[in-house]
C-alpha cells in the first residue's frame, strides 16, 4: 500500500454562509499524479488553499505526510512546491530576482530554477511587470518546481500557456512522477486530466462527488460519434448499451456513447463506412452525464 | 524575523522613503531659513500673546516663547506638519504590507514558502520601523544641519532628545496601522481606519484644552505623550512618555500577530 501524502478528513470551509467545500475526504498517495476536476467555483482552489494552510478550515482537517496543514504549516511548505491558480508575482522584480528571493527561503536551488526557465524558454532578465500572462505562468511554474519538492500542488497549471509549453510541462510532470514526486493538480480540462493523471477526484458545489482511476473514468465518459455509411446504416446501433441521443439523417448517423468503445465499433463497422469520427463530448456534457447517472453512487 | 523578507520590504519602499525624506528635508530647509526673519520681527511676541493659549496646543507649543528656535520649529514643523507627513508615510507603508500583499495576491507566494506568519508580520513591522527611524533621523539631522549652516544657535541635546520621542510616536501609529492591515481586506480601508484613529487621537488632545472629559480621556491617546517643544527645550528624554508610546506600539503589534495567525489568506 503506497504511503498517503495528502489526507483530508471532513474538510469544511465556509465563506460566510456560502459553502466553499464540505465534508471533503480525500487521499492522495505517494508517487501518483492526482487530477482534481470540477467546473469553476466547484471548490478546487478552496481545497488546495486549505491543504496549503492559506485558509483555516471551519471543520475537519487536512494533512501532508501526517503534518497538519494549518498547525504545521511551515513544515508542510518545506515539502511542497505550490503553483497558485492566478499567480501574483512582485511586479518590480525581475524573474532572476524572484528566483533568488524564493530560493532564499530554502537555499541552493537557483541553478535548478535557471535550468527550468531555460527549458520553458523564459527570459529571467526582464521585470515581471513586462511579462505576458503566459510568461508569468512559466515563472510561477519555475518557482514551484525549482526546489524539487516531494509534493507538487498546482492549481490549473496550464492556464495561459501555449500548446508547446503545455507539452513541455506535461513532460516535466511525467519526469517528476517517475522520480517519485507526488502531484496534485486541478483542472477543468478533461483531456489534460486524462493525459496526465493516474486518478481523478471530481468536485461539485464543494462536495467531492467521487474519485476514480483514470481508466475507469475513461470508460465512463461521454463521446460524440458521427458515422457516414456508403449505404443504409446497420440495424440495432441505438440498442447498443451506452448509446444515447441517436439521430439518423439518410446514411449519416450521430449519437452519444458512454462505455466500452469496442462494443460499439463492433456494430458500427458492420457496413461499409465512408467516414467515422469519435470525439470527446464537451466537459459540460461529460459532467452532466457523470453526475446525472452516478453522482449519488460514487461517494 | 526573516532577514530576506525584511530586506525585500525595505527595498520595495526605499523610493517612497527617499521621496518622503527629500520632502521633509525641503520643508525643514524652508522652515529653518524662515526662522531668522521671524525672530527679528519686532513685536512678534506681543502679537503671539494675543493668540488663545490653548490654540497653540494644536501646534504642539505650550510656551509662548515662540521666538526660540525650538518652539519655532515645533510650531512650524514638528507640532503638526511633520506629523502629517510622516503619518502619511507610515500609513502608506502599513497599507502596502499585509493587506496590500493579500490584496495583490503576493502573500500567497510568500506563504507558500517555509516562513511562518509570525515571521512575515515581524519582518514587515521591522521594515516599517526602519523607515520610521530613517525619517526621524533625517528630520533632526536636517534641522540641526541647516540651522548650524544658517548660524542659528542650536540646543543640540534638545533636538537629539526628540529622536526617540518621534520614533516612539510613529511606532505607536505603526502598531495600530499594522493591526488594521491584518484585520481589513481592502488596503484603502487600512489607510482610512488608521488615519481616522490618528485624527481622533489628535482631536482628543486638542479638545482636552477646552473640555474636561476629553482632557481626562487624553491619556488614552498617543498625542498626550508627544510634546516636542518641552523635549527640545529641556533636552530631557521623557521616559514615561516613551514607555506609554511603546506600549501602544506593542499592543498593536501583538494584536497584529494574533489576528494574522488566524486570518484566511486569499486575494
Amino acid at each position: 500500500m503506497p504511503e498517503t501524502v495528502i489526507h483530508t478528513e471532513g474538510l469544511t470551509k465556509y465563506y460566510g454562509k456560502v459553502v466553499g467545500v464540505q465534508d471533503l475526504d480525500l487521499e492522495v498517495f505517494q508517487g501518483e499524479l492526482f487530477g482534481f476536476l470540477g467546473p469553476n467555483g466547484a471548490g478546487k482552489t478552496t481545497t488546495i488553499r486549505l491543504i496549503m494552510g492559506m485558509l483555516k478550515p471551519n471543520r475537519g482537517s487536512a494533512s501532508v505526510k501526517g503534518l497538519d496543514a494549518w498547525q504545521k504549516s511551515v513544515d508542510v511548505k518545506r515539502l511542497v512546491g505550490y503553483l497558485p491558480g492566478e499567480p501574483a508575482l512582485y511586479p518590480r522584480m525581475t524573474g532572476e530576482e524572484l528566483v533568488r528571493f524564493v530560493d532564499s527561503f530554502d537555499g541552493g536551488r537557483e541553478a535548478s530554477g535557471r535550468a527550468l526557465a531555460a527549458r520553458l524558454e523564459l527570459d529571467l532578465d526582464r521585470k515581471v511587470e513586462g511579462y505576458s500572462r503566459g510568461m508569468k505562468q512559466k515563472l510561477a511554474i519555475v518557482l514551484a518546481l525549482m526546489k524539487d519538492p516531494p509534493l507538487l500542488i498546482m492549481d490549473e497549471p496550464t492556464n495561459g500557456l501555449d500548446p508547446i509549453t503545455q507539452h513541455v510541462l506535461y513532460e516535466i510532470l511525467n519526469e517528476r512522477r517517475e522520480g517519485g514526486t507526488t502531484v496534485l493538480f486541478s483542472s477543468h480540462n478533461l483531456p489534460e486530466v486524462e493525459r496526465l493523471a493516474d486518478r481523478v477526484g471530481i468536485i461539485r458545489a464543494g462536495t467531492l462527488v467521487g474519485t476514480e482511476r483514470i481508466e475507469d473514468l475513461r470508460g465512463k465518459h461521454l463521446r460524440n460519434v458521427e458515422v457516414i455509411y456508403a449505404a443504409d446504416p446497420p440495424d440495432g446501433i441505438d440498442r447498443v448499451e451506452g448509446v444515447s441521443g441517436f439521430e439518423r439523417a439518410g446514411n449519416r448517423i450521430q449519437l452519444k456513447f458512454r462505455g466500452d468503445l469496442n462494443s460499439l465499433l463492433g456494430v458500427l463497422t458492420g457496413r461499409e463506412l465512408l467516414d467515422l469520427s469519435i470525439g470527446h463530448a464537451s466537459l459540460e456534457d461529460a459532467f452532466l452525464e457523470f453526475y446525472g447517472r452516478e453522482g449519488g453512487e460514487t461517494r | 524575523m526573516n532577514l530576506n523578507l525584511f530586506k525585500k520590504t525595505v527595498s520595495d519602499r526605499w523610493r517612497s522613503t527617499a521621496v518622503f525624506g527629500g520632502g521633509i528635508l525641503a520643508y525643514v530647509l524652508m522652515t529653518t531659513a524662515l526662522y531668522p526673519t521671524f525672530r527679528d520681527i519686532s513685536g512678534i511676541e506681543e502679537l503671539l500673546d494675543k493668540y488663545p493659549k490653548d490654540f497653540l496646543r494644536l501646534f504642539g507649543v505650550e510656551s509662548f516663547d515662540i521666538t526660540s528656535f525650538g518652539n519655532f520649529v515645533t510650531a512650524e514643523l514638528l507640532g503638526l506638519m511633520w506629523v502629517i507627513i510622516v503619518v502619511a508615510f507610515v500609513l502608506g507603508f502599513a497599507r502596502s504590507v499585509i493587506a496590500g500583499e493579500i490584496h495583490d495576491g503576493t502573500m500567497e507566494l510568500l506563504l507558500s514558502q517555509p516562513i511562518s506568519r509570525w515571521s512575515v508580520v515581524t519582518s514587515q513591522a521591522l521594515a516599517i520601523a526602519a523607515g520610521i527611524v530613517t525619517l526621524v533621523v533625517v528630520t533632526v539631522l536636517g534641522i540641526v544641519g541647516f540651522g548650524a549652516a544658517l548660524g542659528i544657535e542650536i540646543f543640540y541635546r534638545g533636538f537629539f532628545a526628540f529622536i526617540p520621542v518621534g520614533i516612539c510616536l510613529l511606532l505607536a501609529i505603526a502598531g495600530y496601522s499594522l493591526l488594521f492591515s491584518t484585520l481589513l481586506k481592502d488596503p484603502r480601508r487600512v489607510v482610512m481606519a488608521s488615519a481616522g484613529l490618528t485624527l481622533a487621537f489628535y482631536m482628543l488632545h486638542f479638545a482636552g484644552a477646552y473640555w474636561r472629559v476629553a482632557d481626562r480621556m487624553d491619556v488614552f491617546g498617543i498625542f498626550h505623550y508627544y510634546n516636542p517643544a518641552s523635549v527640545i527645550d529641556s533636552g530631557t528624554v521623557p521616559v514615561g512618555s516613551l514607555l506609554a508610546l511603546l506600549a501602544f506600539a506593542a499592543v498593536g503589534f501583538t494584536a497584529s500577530l494574533v489576528v494574522f495567525r488566524r486570518r484566511d489568506v486569499a486575494p
